[in-house]
């Protein structure tokens, strides 16, 4: 019979929450470590959390498991997550994401999803940005238990800093659509309402290349109006 | 799936001058002498990013202190947004200038030292798309303990958060688009000419043409394209 191991089914022993000297201490010794897992481990316990996962929220559209960067979420609710997680991103505008950094949101798992033992069904959430890349960091805790929000906020910052330190969160945007940085500029004046003729004049270059770059963006990115290239620029986060 | 709460934020302020106080309340908590907040602006991803001093407390040669600073400083700064959240620390002419931190150093940066007459340690905030920049403490020595930093820190992204907020604030839609416009613009964005438009919401061209030259107007955009830009970060369309 095939053994999996996928991820700890029973909430964990009534956890000693640490101090933060001690996490802090213990963020510092493992920093070296490409390994996020100790950090957002000491990060959990440090808000009485009994699960952690980080994931990449630009990635979550996509099937499959890569928006997932490190957790220790029992396995089949991280596959039904992606799903659940989307439609309340999706739900919120950039401009409303800008304004909740940090700031815990509390959700509910679905009711048709039997949890592990005394794990609550509401799980808490904390968005961070590492450059473009915008990162969620979503909490289980055990039943009755309430986070301290001074805490939370200090772990979101914290796993920040630990992601931060590893370089996990490489931007893909530019390298997937491999657009230049004229073809970026041009985008950029464009959303800002510019004809060719003025990025011409402001970029000092002729009208001709300005449209060739624009073409040139509309091939990469398989958009067939400017109207469709600004949208997908705005929706990637490239303007 | 039910819908998320978020826990409630602080009181909205009203205008900039809400922040100098507690703006004042940080540097006091590190002994610091000033405190400058900047923001980044211009160009995305194409490498004219500018950063402009938003609120200072540098006093009379507050221009050319700020000047100084984001001369001596301000590429670093625009790159390390790109990439990272960690705070940014820098040592002053003088030797005994710097900046110190015990416990937190491997989640810190330095900057080149010297280059400016005094200490200081710079928190980065990224937002997002929008409303990134540094909340950044002049001093002539500064000690930061762990959670001081991590207590900054956490203040600084309020900060920016409250002065996005209040850009928000000025510049609302002039009236709520009507869902004949928000079609319109949805369909635009999503690739479909002004025929296309028409045939699928089974109106005329110049019909469509007129909700998205309204909506236009009410975005207080130049054209449709930059309509739709300002639509979809505002989240009248995705």
């Amino acid at each position: 019979m095939l053994q999996v191991n996928s991820g700890s089914m029973e909430a964990p022993a009534a956890t000693t929450t640490i101090s933060r000297d001690q996490l802090l201490r213990h963020l510092a010794s493992v920093s070296g470590s490409p390994d996020l897992h100790s950090s957002l481990h000491a990060l959990a316990q440090y808000v009485g959390a009994s699960h952690y996962l980080l994931a990449r929220c630009d990635v979550l559209q996509e099937n499959g498991l890569d928006f997932v960067i490190s957790s220790d979420w029992p396995f089949y609710l991280v596959k039904r997550l992606a799903s659940e997680s989307m439609a309340t991103y999706a739900r919120t505008s950039e401009v409303e994401k800008c304004l909740q950094l940090f700031q815990p949101g509390f959700s509910l798992l679905p009711d048709d999803l039997a949890l592990p033992d005394r794990i609550s069904r509401q799980y808490c959430s904390m968005t961070f940005n590492i450059g473009r890349t915008r990162l969620s960091l979503m909490l289980l805790f055990r039943e009755g238990f309430a986070p301290s929000p001074e805490r939370l906020r200090d772990a979101g910052l914290l796993a920040g800093y630990c992601v931060s330190f590893s370089h996990y969160a490489e931007g893909r945007s530019e390298r997937d659509f491999e657009l230049t940085d004229r073809e970026l500029e041009c985008l950029f004046w464009i959303a800002e309402g510019k004809t060719s003729d003025e990025i011409a004049v402001i970029l000092g270059i002729s009208r001709n290349t300005i449209n060739n770059y624009i073409t040139s963006v509309m091939r990469k990115t398989a958009t067939k109006t400017r109207s469709e290239a600004i949208a997908f620029a705005v929706r990637n986060n490239l303007v | 799936m039910s819908s998320a709460f978020k826990m409630p934020r602080t009181q909205r302020i009203s205008s900039r001058s809400d922040l100098y106080p507690r703006l004042v309340a940080m540097q006091k908590l590190i002994d610091a002498q000033h405190f400058a907040v900047c923001r980044l602006g211009g160009a995305g991803a194409a490498g004219k990013a500018r950063l402009t001093m938003e609120l200072d407390n540098f006093g009379p040669t507050s221009a050319a202190d700020g000047k100084a600073f984001l001369d001596a400083y301000g590429d670093v700064l625009i790159d390390h947004m790109d990439k990272s959240m960690l705070p940014l620390l820098w040592n002053g002419v003088d030797e005994g200038s710097t900046a110190e931190t015990p416990d937190l150093t491997p989640f810190t940066v330095r900057l080149r030292p010297k280059l400016l007459p005094c200490a200081g340690v710079a928190f980065p905030v990224r937002l997002g798309a929008v409303g990134n920049g540094y909340v950044s403490f002049m001093a002539n020595y500064v000690d930061l303990a762990s959670d001081l930093i991590v207590e900054l820190h956490g203040r600084s992204c309020q900060i920016m958060m409250d002065l996005l907020a209040l850009d928000e604030k000025r510049s609302p839609a002039a009236e709520a688009l009507s869902d004949r416009e928000i079609a319109c613009l949805q369909l635009a964005g999503d690739g479909r000419i002004s025929e296309e438009i028409a045939e699928r919401l089974r109106l005329s061209v110049h019909t469509v043409n007129a909700y998205l030259g309204s909506a236009t107007i009410k975005l207080d955009s130049v054209n449709r394209i930059q309509a739709i830009a300002k639509a979809i970060r505002l989240g009248y369309i995705i």
